[in-house]
């Protein structure tokens, strides 16, 4: 019944919980009918009947306050960053609320022997919102678009994996045919890859893979996103686009499950940061997000504190100390940091709970994530052993440190606060003085690029849940574009190579996780905190979608779907 | 012109203006008011070391967003800082973002509208279209082009706001100087006996300073206002420096939950934006020649 | 008085392109590139900086893109938004620019009307209770940040007293406490130099002479007192429409008002050129032309100020 492709991600799930293999293989033998390979089973069924007892309330519209900017455009394909409403498109795959991928636009996913040559067929329903037909064409084509040079998208290297595709979009070859993705027929897409690459299924369902539609890209140009102009393939179509007011999205009729979602029409109005959670506070939406002032005082309120709910946001927070320039050259002086720096502290008290103690790169819930005993040790808070690191390095005694300066770029979350108690931190323990330099956004990536920065302080926002991303598109060191630090490690670099190509679920993770304790040991970078925020839902908006453990999952970056299982009581 | 329009009596002429100028100040209540609050946040400034019950660095992690109490009489900010203590830095800070920022402007716009009222013609021309298109920029959006362009900090901030502040300060002294001319060959030789620098130095100077030091004077808290628009932005000083602007700007989204945060910092801003309101129009009225007495 | 007028209208066209070239010099030396995107994992390869370089006009040398960018400004096309890619910034600032300019309109009318009003109070009434109070309140609208201001007037009037939405440019209810916000503080300062101003005409001789000819005191307060009142009031004017179109910035975001505010601090960190060349132009005329509308109406109101004979 399952294929091979989903056989793997469902071991690497349940491995990342707790499940051993022989009780995997157990689970599976009790799946399996025949040997049949191929999948049948699209997205699995989660939309929430309403509960019984509740009344629908006759007008389903929902408005989310989720959004404190305007949206540059709605072409995700062409700009990932664009900062809309992603479901507005439907990629081939997606994500449930328990970060798994399952088929979406597509109804078969299968691989070669190897994964490196992976089809995609797609359901007959797929249709874009003007009634015409999707097609593989339009996938094959969207995705050339984005390696194009000429679309100068921001996350092209997310397709590097296709065949010659970084060739093509460094300009090095110009046959887009050579690019390794190809529309067979009207209804598969094959992507062939420069290897085997076991976890291109999550890939495909992340948004960097999400379709444009032709026709309407070569008659609008960059206008094609406006609300008259638009055509998209996803739940949602963009009805009303008030610049710099609110946008509106309705039901799309042609949406092939449009039958199980109850909410008609979503109002998003834009409300910049500076406005924080008031509108919320008074009614004018029905959803939020928690800043972190706010928290405090919403679960202090009986009432209140109902409709606040916690989710993991998957992110890490960071610092990198940039081993080619003193002090932090020395192996030890970097050991030294890591034991200076309390996480609980800058967990619970700075941050005010929106974040938890971080001890490796993949946050909780995620494949490849550990967090055991042994990795603790290593980085433990232990002040005094901090400063004996020190002995036999320039630095003894916490003396002699030259002009250090953490950078970080300016950001909310309490990033901030949780720099200044690091600079806390290692002026206590270590004696080290430190100034914090605040770059915008476009000056601390440039200088980050060239390694110019000494101590970085640093997020990762995961993009899909595979360890490949967090590993080797962060600190493999042979890294073509994109280097974020000086580190690299020969026995690193080999152990991420050989994991991207590991079928084995189990013999992956385990080279995943040889890599993070060769990271540790070489202090590459000192996690900090990994990310956790609040939302606020108000009383009359229920079946929000939850993963297994029966948490609520609102919209992320991963999981993005909730506007599917909403729907609104009367009130 | 300076000693026309008077009411009732003679000036004496032992006594200078200035003399009598400082005599109507001392006699202005909420001037003296206003110069003993500058005074004491002065010495707040410069003894902050000894007077501040904390470190402005010190962070007591465990006592983080507290509320005013015994230990900590303001309250603590985020990382469990006193508020006391960083208020009493920050004026020193604040006080710093104040002056320098204005002895910029000063030193940059008193020399160009002496020159351009001294040369007159194309000198004059130029700098006055220089001066036009300065006008012509809206003031917080050219610091703010500035400062991107400089970086955040706290010596980026007096380069800022004296780039963009000396136009005012030109064009006063641009029109002192103009009138000072005009006094010199008219009747400053004949009408009152004495000639000279001695007019000049006692009885005219102290009326040409008068608009430039009241302008000075109200610079420096709207220098303090723009440094904390500036962190309310994001382009202002780095921490974990403790200035009242830079409160401000970081705590406005704490209003809600701890209110002291952003309120105490506002209101020492407020005071001493008071404080040298009061002065400066006490400084006015001092120099005012019609009323004198 | 028409020659002065035209004159004043051809040294707009130098002073607005220094105010140009000031800015694009300004814009070109701060770090950070436009061809940096927004955010992601990876700069951009060089084929596609080169693109997009060529794409923004940004891969020739820098007199010839000022050139360019003069020679389409004058045809009123600004170009394209490098943020905002499915709009140029002439729609963009289309939209917007009215809306800043009725929301500083309006708060410069409320302002002009309640200082006076309050100034002439506190003057006629002078070390009364009105006075007092009249300063007072101009004292503290002053001495706050106006960031600081608007969610304290949230708290009054969306919560406390829920009349007001927090927010929005929909209707007149939407107006109220965006531009009570932005107008508070030039209230104070027009409060305090109108009363100012009319102590200083009160006392002054020819008001004493129109007493004594038997001129009542509202007669002497109309006729004489207000109209040369109220011409230091207007050399505030121009400065003040300068503040108001900046401090609109933090009230447009506060209660999120589709303002130009916004467009500047959006513009500068997301490098976005045109735009920024765009809106400071925008604020240039404006300014100017608002402070020729000052200088005319001062020689309506004092016929010993006539425009035309200013050094």
């Amino acid at each position: 019944m399952l294929d091979h492709a989903q056989q793997r991600l469902l071991e690497t799930r349940l491995a990342s919980i707790g499940v051993g293999r022989r009780d995997f293989l157990r689970l599976l033998a009790g799946m399996t009918t025949a040997g049949s390979m191929f999948l049948t089973t699209a997205v699995p069924t989660v939309h929430a009947a309403p509960a019984p007892g509740d009344k629908l309330a006759k007008v389903q519209v929902f408005r989310r306050g989720d959004f404190n900017d305007e949206p540059a455009s709605f072409d995700i394909n062409k700009d990932l960053y664009c900062g809309c409403e992603f479901t507005v498109f439907a990629g081939l795959m997606r994500f449930t609320p328990d970060f798994v991928a399952v088929p979406w636009m597509a109804e078969h996913v299968e691989s070669n022997a190897d994964g490196s040559v992976w089809t995609f067929r797609l359901r007959k329903e797929a249709k874009w919102s003007n009634g015409e037909a999707l097609t593989a064409h339009d996938f094959a084509w969207s995705w050339k678009r984005q390696l194009d040079p000429a679309t100068a998208a921001p996350y092209s290297a997310f397709l590097y994996d296709l065949k010659n595709a970084e060739a093509f979009n460094k300009g090095q070859i110009t046959a887009r045919d050579a690019v390794g993705v190809k529309a067979l027929d009207d209804r598969t897409l094959q992507a062939t890859l420069e290897g085997p690459r076991s976890y291109f299924p999550v890939l495909v369902a992340y948004y960097a893979a999400l379709p444009a539609h032709r026709p309407s890209v070569e008659k609008y140009g960059d206008k094609w996103t406006e609300a008259t102009n638009i055509v998209s393939n996803g739940p949602w179509v963009l009805e009303g686009w008030g610049h710099n007011q609110q946008f509106t999205l309705k039901k799309n009729p042609h949406y092939f499950d449009r039958d199980h979602i109850t909410l008609e029409r979503v109002v998003v109005p834009i409300l910049p940061r500076a406005a924080g959670l008031l509108p919320y506070e008074n009614n004018e939406v029905d959803y939020a997000l928690v800043p972190p002032g706010d928290l405090r005082r919403l679960q202090a309120d009986a009432n209140v504190s109902q409709q606040v709910s916690r989710y993991f946001y998957p992110g890490t927070f960071y610092l990198v100390p940039q081993v080619v320039a003193p002090p932090f050259d020395h192996l030890k002086v970097r050991r030294a940091v890591s034991h200076a720096i309390d996480r609980r502290i800058i967990a619970e008290r700075v941050s005010q709970g929106f974040g938890i103690p971080a001890h490796g790169m993949i946050p909780p819930g995620l494949p490849g994530h550990f967090d055991d005993e042994a990795l603790q040790q290593l980085q433990r808070f232990d002040p005094k052993l901090a400063l004996e690191s020190l002995k036999g390095t320039p630095y003894e005694g916490g003396k002699h440190w030259p002009k250090i300066a953490i950078s970080m770029r300016d950001e909310p979350y309490a990033a901030k606060p949780m720099a200044e108690a690091l600079q806390a931190m290692l002026q206590d323990v270590l004696h080290m003085p430190t100034e914090l330099e605040v770059l915008e956004p476009r000056v601390f990536r440039e200088r980050l690029w060239k390694q110019d920065l000494q101590l970085i302080w640093i997020r990762w926002f995961m993009d899909y849940p595979d360890p490949h991303n967090e590993y080797f598109d962060t600190f493999y060191g042979k890294r073509t574009t994109g280097k974020r630090q000086a580190w690299s490690n020969e026995v690193f670099d080999d152990l991420i190579t050989k994991a991207r190509g590991e079928l084995d679920p189990q013999t992956r993770m385990a080279l995943y996780r040889q890599a993070e304790e060769v990271l540790q040991a070489h202090v590459g970078y000192v996690p900090v905190v990994w990310t956790v925020r609040y939302v606020a839902f108000k009383p009359w908006v229920k079946g929000l979608p939850r993963n297994k453990a029966g948490h609520i999952v609102p919209d992320g970056n991963i999981y993005r779907g909730m506007l599917e299982h909403i729907y609104i009581v009367e009130h | 012109m300076a000693l026309m329009l008077r009411r009732g009596k003679k000036p004496s002429p032992e006594v200078s203006l200035w003399q009598d100028a400082w005599r109507r100040l001392r006699r202005n209540r909420l001037a003296v008011l206003g110069g003993l609050v500058i005074i004491a946040l002065g010495l707040a400034a410069a003894f902050a070391d000894a007077i501040a019950p904390y470190h402005y660095t010190k962070a007591n992690f465990l006592h983080a967003y507290e509320f005013p109490n015994r230990d900590f009489p303001l309250g603590t900010d985020p990382l469990g800082r006193d508020m006391l203590s960083r208020l009493i830095y920050g004026a020193r800070v604040s006080m710093l973002v104040g002056f320098v920022a204005q002895l910029m402007v000063v030193s940059i716009g008193v020399p160009i509208g002496a020159l351009a009222g001294y040369y007159g013609g194309t000198v004059d021309l130029l700098i006055m279209r220089g001066v036009d298109v300065m006008y012509a920029f809206p003031r917080l959006l050219f610091v703010i082009l500035i400062m991107a362009m400089l970086g955040a900090g706290l010596l980026n901030i007096f380069i800022a706001i004296g780039l963009t502040g000396w136009v005012n300060i030109a064009r006063l002294t641009r029109a002192q100087i103009l009138a000072l001319k005009a006094q010199e060959f008219s009747e400053g030789a004949r009408a009152v006996g004495a000639s000279g620098p001695r007019v000049l130095c006692r009885h005219l100077l102290p009326n040409a300073l008068s608009p430039i030091i009241v302008a000075v004077t109200f610079g420096i808290p709207e220098a303090i206002f723009t440094e904390a628009a500036l962190s309310f932005i994001g382009v202002g000083i780095n921490p974990p420096t403790a200035s009242w602007g830079q409160m401000v700007g970081e705590y406005q989204q704490y209003i809600l939950s701890y209110w002291y945060l952003c309120v105490f910092p506002s209101a020492a801003i407020a005071v001493t934006m008071l404080s040298f309101t009061f002065v400066g129009d006490g400084v006015r009225d001092a120099l005012d020649p019609k009323l004198r007495d | 008085m028409m020659f002065y007028l035209i004159r004043r209208i051809l040294w707009l066209i130098p002073t607005l392109l220094a105010m140009a070239l000031v800015t694009f010099l300004v814009m070109h030396a701060t770090p950070g590139s436009p061809l940096e995107p927004e955010g992601g994992n990876n700069p951009l390869s060089p084929a596609e900086q080169n693109n997009l370089a060529a794409k923004y006009g940004l891969d020739r040398p820098l007199w010839a893109q000022f050139g360019v960018f003069l020679v389409n400004a004058m045809q009123g096309d600004f170009g394209h938004s490098y943020v905002y890619k499915t709009r140029t910034v002439a729609e963009i600032l289309g939209d917007a620019f009215p809306v800043s300019l009725r929301l500083g309109a309006m708060a410069l009318v409320i302002a002009t009307c309640l200082g006076v009003g309050l100034g002439v109070l506190a003057a006629v009434h002078q070390n009364s209770f009105w006075d007092y109070l009249s300063v007072t309140t101009a004292m503290v609208a002053v001495s706050i940040p106006n960031f600081v201001m608007a969610v304290f007037l949230i708290l009054l009037f969306s919560f406390l007293i829920p009349v007001l939405p927090t927010g929005g440019w929909g209707g007149p209810r939407d107006w109220v406490l965006p531009t009570v916000t932005l107008a508070l503080a030039p209230m104070a300062i027009i409060a305090r130099y109108t009363r100012a101003s009319m102590l200083e005409v009160i006392h002054a001789d020819y008001i004493r002479t129109a007493r004594a000819k038997g001129l009542t005191d509202t007669a002497v307060i109309s006729k004489h007192v207000l109209k040369n009142a109220f011409i230091p009031v207007l050399t505030l004017l121009g400065p003040l429409f300068a503040a108001v179109g900046t401090g609109s910035f933090f009230v447009e975001s506060i209660f999120r008002v589709p303002g130009m505010g916004r467009f500047f601090v959006i513009s500068m960190t997301g490098r976005d050129y045109p735009m920024i060349m765009a809106v400071v132009l925008c604020y240039g005329v404006f300014l100017a032309v608002m402070n020729l509308l000052v200088d005319l109406l001062y020689g309506v109101l004092d016929p010993r100020i006539r425009v035309g004979a200013k050094g």
